[in-house]
């Protein structure tokens, strides 16, 4: 939205990129981490050994065009959730920028802004409303919604009753529902049954033929291969690798065998 | 084919850029603030209302402890006072009672606002929305809370029913004033409490001697009769610079009024004042808010 004198002139036209990262770092004080009390805080202020800041990524540059599917793979706290934050707009980079074109969707996690005492219905408003959607959009959508997340008489019973399966099968209808430009997966798919399973499967693989950007991180290495044209490997918050998906996931498995390999020999040694 | 309808309004979402460097200024932050709460009125309204469904479910009796709870309350500090001071304020449960509910809606406002951010933590890091429809729908919510506490009121009245008079319909008057600074320091609290947890035990204790300090179990005429403060005026003044010490003024000016002669009208111009003083500590607590926001998503 704020356009600074920095920004870096579009290389190709803007109208199919859907993303375009720049040099992208986030940065944690780690000053303010979780659950900071008084004591605490005064701990610090008077603690000698000064605050490491922490970078979750770092010097991370890619476009995403439209109709490509990203997978970003890598171990973990390498920053792939980081990444998705950054790109949802809900995490503002430390350092760099990011451009993003379209409507965004992010299925962080299924069931975000749910709340368990109200109906399945009240809670496709509620998270309609959390997402930005106009009110009349979303009862237009809501019984589309409903059908997909095939909850039956569910619907107009409060949430707490719901199994996580459920709660994830809702979660995902609404999310995928608004016809997002970028969609944001993190970790989504395997929730459900088997039948659901496909269901969502074959959801994704619409919405990536229907010509939208999806970035998508994943510890499914089929996924990767099998429905992202474009890979990206994540490692303490820069990117190792980037490219084909098939070559980005042996690099990975490779590296994975390799780190597994000298944690081994460390602790071998150490045992001797 | 998508079994879904296809969303109109996505094509028109402008591209957007988000840059480290940008760092926008008060009055900036204020326009956007507006602007986010203008468009999320919707998100406002449903928080307010699963909010009120909430509260009503997980106790027994439900939406009756909004009635019940200011009259126990009202009985303690009527027992209390009648034994301490053997000779209390004429009809004084009413007395008390005209501090007792606007008091109850400005802590429930002010502790469901503190936890309103810091509660919300896995929604915060999962979807982008602006954060102050939070603080906002929690001090709305309690309003709901106060004008089924004029319940108890009306029951109390019945027993008193020559303190009945149109001044009563005032009250909304002096509930917009409060509102204004309840919503004022609510913004502050929800922003702060996101980076000292701390805060909700600081303010329970606080909030109890802020209470005491306040004309609400006795009156500032009282206080101007004593000698201690006649001897030290400055004193008195602090205390009246309280702006509880004028909402439970005017409260108490419409519901029980004068000991001897009744209701009456309140302290306009005080309540102005503190109305404008509100509009103020509004302005800086949503700058504040606003500030800090970008921050949340990584502190939560």
């Amino acid at each position: 939205m704020i356009a600074t004198a920095e920004a870096p002139p579009p290389l190709r036209p803007t109208g199919r990129h859907a993303i375009e990262a720049q040099d992208l770092g986030v940065q944690y004080s780690l000053r303010f981490t979780k659950k900071t009390t008084l004591r605490q805080s005064f701990m610090q202020m008077f603690s000698r050994e000064p605050l490491e800041p922490f970078w979750a990524l770092r010097n991370v540059s890619f476009s995403l065009l439209r109709g490509e599917s990203l997978g970003v793979i890598g171990p973990n706290g390498a920053g792939k959730s980081t990444l998705l934050q950054v790109l949802a707009g809900i995490i503002q980079p430390s350092e760099g920028s990011v451009e993003v074109h379209g409507h965004v969707s992010s299925l962080l996690t299924l069931g975000a802004g749910f709340d368990t005492e109200l109906s399945g219905r009240e809670n496709i408003l509620l998270a309609g409303a959390f997402l930005g959607l106009p009110d009349g959009v979303v009862r237009q959508l809501a019984p589309s919604i409903i059908e997909f997340a095939d909850l039956g008489r569910f619907i107009d019973a409060p949430l707490k009753t719901y199994s996580s399966g459920m709660r994830a099968r809702l979660g995902f209808a609404i999310a995928t529902s608004v016809d997002p430009d970028i969609l944001l997966l993190d970790e989504v798919l395997a929730t459900g049954d088997a039948e659901f399973r496909e269901k969502s499967k074959s959801r994704v693989i619409e919405l990536v033929t229907a010509a939208k950007g999806i970035v998508l991180v994943t510890h499914d290495m089929a996924w990767v291969t099998e429905y992202c044209n474009r890979a990206m490997l994540l490692e303490k918050g820069t990117v190792i690798y980037e490219g084909d998906p098939a070559e980005t996931v042996r690099i990975h498995v490779e590296r994975s065998a390799q780190r597994k390999a000298e944690r081994a020999a460390q602790i071998g040694s150490a045992a001797i | 084919m998508l079994p879904f309808a296809p969303m109109s309004t996505t094509s028109e979402v402008p591209a957007e850029f988000r840059h480290a460097a940008a760092r926008p200024g008060p009055f900036h932050l204020l326009g956007e603030a507006i602007q986010e709460v203008l468009s999320r009125r919707r998100l406002v309204v449903y928080l307010v209302r699963a909010d009120i469904k909430k509260k009503g479910a997980d106790t027994f009796l439900g939406n009756l402890w909004w009635v019940l709870d200011p009259l126990l309350q009202m009985l303690v500090y009527v027992i209390f006072i009648s034994i301490i001071f053997q000779r209390p304020q004429p009809d004084y449960p009413l007395f008390v009672l005209a501090a007792i509910l606007p008091w109850k809606w400005f802590t429930s406002s002010i502790n469901d606002a503190t936890t309103s951010v810091t509660g919300q933590g896995s929604l915060i890091r999962q979807i982008q929305f602006p954060k102050i429809v939070l603080p906002m729908a929690a001090t709305s919510a309690a309003v709901v809370g106060f004008a089924f506490s004029l319940l108890p009121l009306a029951a109390i009245m019945l027993l008193f029913p020559h303190r009945i008079s149109a001044f009563l319909l005032l009250i909304p008057v002096v509930g917009v004033a409060q509102f204004l600074f309840t919503l004022g320091a609510s913004l502050i609290v929800a922003a702060v409490n996101v980076f000292f947890r701390d805060l909700g035990n600081v303010l329970r204790h606080l909030l109890r001697l802020w209470f005491y300090l306040s004309p609400g179990l006795y009156s500032l005429a009282m206080l101007e009769e004593s000698k201690f403060f006649t001897e030290h005026p400055t004193v008195l003044r602090l205390l009246q610079l309280n702006p509880f010490a004028t909402l439970f003024e005017s409260y108490r000016s419409v519901i029980y009024g004068d000991p001897v002669t009744g209701p009456h009208l309140p302290d306009f111009a005080a309540l102005g004042a503190l109305a404008l003083a509100s509009l103020v500590l509004i302005a800086i607590g949503t700058v504040i808010f606003k500030r800090l926001e970008p921050m949340y998503a990584k502190v939560l």
